[in-house]
């Protein structure tokens, strides 16, 4: 209509494959860069899965300083932060039982009634409950991730089964690693965004393959490198709008859609992009290890 | 139109028409309405509507080690029926042993216990008799007081005064409680933070030593007054009468003591109360509330008639919340918080508003965005997707699904991915179109080819939902519902709906060539 559907070429013929040494080097740095931040920096816990006190205040004619003055003269560990705008404040505090906390919410209300407009929300999770959170959030990523590869392995090859966990596990990892830098709160909301990039980066990675099984079907005796290719570049405008428009969804969470669901948003954007990426760049590369065809022994 | 059958166009334009009616409920959102057709709307989550979840769990401990101690008890009154000396008396995490001075009658004690506790696991080595709480006893233990504890928060929820709240069993020993519109808990947590255990035992004031010791001797207890910890009360451990046995509790005010609550028993409890005043007169009864004594009046004259007051130095507000506390019973162990939601509807009002600020601008996006790639069928795609948003609000509200904040969250995300089969379909048409000519026949393979695409790529997305779905807790099911429903969505609005929109206009527009 107005040519834009001319900027992706309708056979477009990109040799991302040729590229391949340098994206796997560049992969597995970051891999091994996310493994290290998560096991020395880790992640910013919510306290969902940390346990503790959150309280979020709408104040007036007052600042975050003097209301930190307030409180740190009775809680040592207690953190402010504005949400939004500087009128609304989070309150977090570390409780170290549950009786604690229940007083803790009711005399932190008691100090700072007065600055107070109006008590938007007050969580506590206590110790046994944010663990169990923790290890219930695993349980569900890995469940999903066996899920997915099943459902893989059923429909295709075993072949692209790997091809798949191998760019998941990508995926997982490289998220959280950015997580751990950019020090997104991680909270159960994260957990699904987790889970949702994972069911998205397999859709985006099944389109592909979907095609790389029709084209080994196809041509017979098209090599390798260049067949999948050609696959690549078959679903690449695909690959490119998909994830466009989730984006375009996704940046207008973000921006409209509050600041309680910001982290959930930023996650799921981080994701749709590492995700795509990995689909086209470590997901298909992949299958070169595997030979699929008898006469490819030869080479 | 041809080639494309009459009943298959019939399906889509009643799916759709289905799917746009029963929306109309959500939309409109009359929060009273009693008419059938406007009840069908989306239930709001009390993260959207603002209110309280809190999460109890039953302090079973506190239970195990009451049995041990009426283990106890038992033993040392069926070792004194057979005159038998016990030597020491070990109480361990679940198991009581006991040592006896001779070994002759313990097969005996065994037996006899044996008739008051079935299904105890019970072992004699030499002349020691330990008693074992095991599994199936604690799991009869655990069920009886979950049971009880429900019922008795239940009673206590609605004396509260809190509308439709939601209270259940979750997992082995907790209890989930959904407050909705409760925007400060406090007092709802005072109320569930007692036991609220009544008891009225006689007091015992000869036994001085007992209490300047600080030992009480078997078959009595030491306890501590209510606004004095320093005061304490050697009472029989035996309760005269409990308030199990209460058929009222009501704050009254009395001229000469203030703020009181005034109570009456049932027929049993009468009859018990009044044989108890009648054989102590001149005695002191305590009543005693979860291990303190509120008063211990001296009894001047029997009371046959089954009803009197407690007075304490109540305010008004604490004589009706004792009293409150009293007609609904005695929750059988404490009960801790262990996970606390609420939010004010402040904060909900402000998150729907920019979860359908976020939805509205995602949409046009999408929509223009589609318009600007694919022309005239992106426009057909747009009204799928249009169409797919009504499917799922209309969805939400017929199966009565909870809209949460993450659920938002899912319908904008759906928003966004949804239109990827449409997508995929026009993909392929593109290629079909450099092949051949036959406007239809390119229509139909495009469709053909990409439908298996599309079920692989949607199938995985629902495999992640419905594990969110499974593990997941509140909020996030929420989420995990409207990603399913969007999927599932959006699946038969592209295979359908896009197919039957394209046909329609490429007959109508009587399309010789077909250019994407």
């Amino acid at each position: 209509m107005f040519g834009l559907n001319k900027i992706i070429p309708v056979e477009p013929n990109i040799n991302f494959l040729g590229l391949r040494r340098n994206f796997l080097i560049f992969s597995i740095l970051a891999i091994l860069i996310s493994i290290g931040l998560l096991s020395i920096k880790g992640l910013n816990l919510g306290i969902d899965f940390k346990g503790g006190t959150l309280i979020e205040v709408s104040t007036k004619n007052t600042s975050i300083g003097e209301l930190r003055e307030i409180l740190s003269s009775s809680y040592s560990d207690v953190s402010l932060q504005e949400f939004g705008n500087e009128n609304i404040i989070l309150i977090r505090l570390q409780n170290k039982s549950n009786q604690e906390s229940i007083e803790t919410v009711n005399s932190v209300k008691n100090l700072i009634q007065d600055k107070v407009v109006e008590f938007r929300r007050s969580e506590f999770v206590g110790p046994t409950i944010s663990s169990e959170l923790l290890f219930r959030g695993f349980q569900a990523v890995s469940f999903a991730l066996i899920a997915i590869l099943i459902y893989i392995w059923l429909r295709f090859e075993w072949q692209f089964g790997f091809g798949a966990v191998v760019a998941l596990t990508h995926d997982v990892l490289f998220t959280l690693g950015l997580l751990s830098i950019l020090n997104v709160e991680f909270s159960l909301a994260t957990i699904a965004a987790i889970l949702t990039i994972a069911g998205y980066s397999i859709n985006d990675t099944v389109v592909i393959f979907d095609r790389v099984r029709e084209n080994l079907r196809k041509y017979k005796k098209l090599e390798l490198v260049d067949l999948f290719n050609l696959s690549v570049n078959n679903t690449l405008s695909r690959t490119i709008m998909t994830s466009l428009t989730t984006l375009l969804a996704l940046v207008s969470l973000f921006i409209f859609g509050g600041e309680v669901i910001r982290p959930f948003a930023l996650t799921m954007i981080i994701g749709v992009i590492i995700g795509t990426y990995s689909s086209v760049f470590i997901a298909v590369p992949t299958l070169l290890i595997f030979k699929f065809r008898p006469q490819d022994e030869d080479d | 139109m041809k080639n494309y059958p009459i009943w298959k166009s019939f399906t889509v334009v009643s799916l759709v028409l289905l799917g746009i009616v029963f929306a109309i409920p959500s939309i409109i959102y009359d929060e009273n309405s009693e008419n059938w057709f406007l009840k069908n709307k989306i239930n709001l989550g009390l993260d959207l509507q603002g209110g309280s979840y809190l999460l109890l769990e039953v302090q079973l401990d506190v239970l195990y080690k009451e049995e041990l101690d009426n283990f106890v008890d038992s033993v040392r009154l069926i070792s004194r029926d057979q005159a038998v000396k016990i030597e020491k008396i070990d109480i361990q995490e679940n198991e009581v042993v006991v040592f006896f001075n001779n070994k002759e009658k313990i097969k005996d004690i065994r037996d006899s216990f044996f008739q008051m506790y079935r299904g105890i696991t019970l072992q004699i080595n030499n002349n020691k008799l330990s008693i074992k709480l095991n599994d199936e006893y604690r799991k009869i233990i655990q069920d009886s007081a979950i049971k009880q504890s429900l019922e008795i928060v239940r009673k206590r929820i609605d004396e509260s005064g809190t509308k439709e709240p939601l209270i259940q069993r979750s997992g082995k020993k907790r209890i989930l409680l959904q407050l909705p519109g409760v925007k400060d808990p406090e007092r709802i947590k005072d109320l569930l933070g007692k036991t609220a255990k009544l008891t009225f035992h006689i007091v015992d004031n000869d036994n001085l030593s007992a209490l300047q010791n600080n030992l009480a001797p078997f078959g009595k207890i030491i306890v501590p007054d209510m606004y004095d910890e320093n005061t304490k009360y050697l009472l029989d451990k035996r309760a005269v009468v409990g308030g199990e046995n209460l058929v009222d509790a009501k704050g009254s005010f009395d001229q000469t003591e203030g703020h009181a609550v005034s109570f009456r028993f049932d027929t049993e409890g009468a009859q018990k109360f009044g044989k108890v005043t009648t054989n102590n007169i001149g005695k002191n009864l305590a009543v005693v509330l979860d291990g303190v004594v509120i008063t211990a009046p001296r009894i001047s004259s029997a009371i046959t008639g089954g009803s009197g007051i407690i007075t304490g130095n109540f305010n008004a507000q604490e004589a009706s919340d004792l009293a409150v506390l009293l007609r609904a019973g005695a929750l059988p162990a404490p009960l801790e918080i262990v996970e606390e939601r609420s939010v004010g509807a402040g904060l909900g009002a402000d998150s729907i508003a920019a979860g359908q600020i976020a939805a509205i601008i995602g949409m046009v996006l999408v929509c223009i965005f589609m318009i600007l790639i694919y022309g005239a069928f992106g426009a057909l795609a747009n009204v799928s997707l249009i169409v797919n948003l009504f499917i799922i609000i209309s969805l939400l509200g017929t199966i009565g699904a909870t809209l949460t904040l993450p659920g938002i969250a899912g319908i904008v995300l759906t928003i966004g991915m949804a239109v990827d089969a449409n997508v995929l379909i026009f993909e392929r048409i593109k290629e079909e179109s450099l092949k051949q000519t036959k406007v239809f026949q390119i229509v139909k393979n495009g469709f053909d080819r990409a439908m298996s695409t599309i079920l692989d790529a949607n199938i995985t997305t629902l495999i992640a939902a419905v594990l969110l779905f499974a593990f997941g807790s509140g909020p996030i099911r929420g989420f995990s519902i409207t990603l399913s429903l969007g999927v599932i969505a959006s699946m038969f609005t592209a295979l359908m709906l896009t197919n039957f929109l394209v046909y329609m206009y490429l007959s109508f527009a009587n399309k010789k060539e077909l250019k994407l």
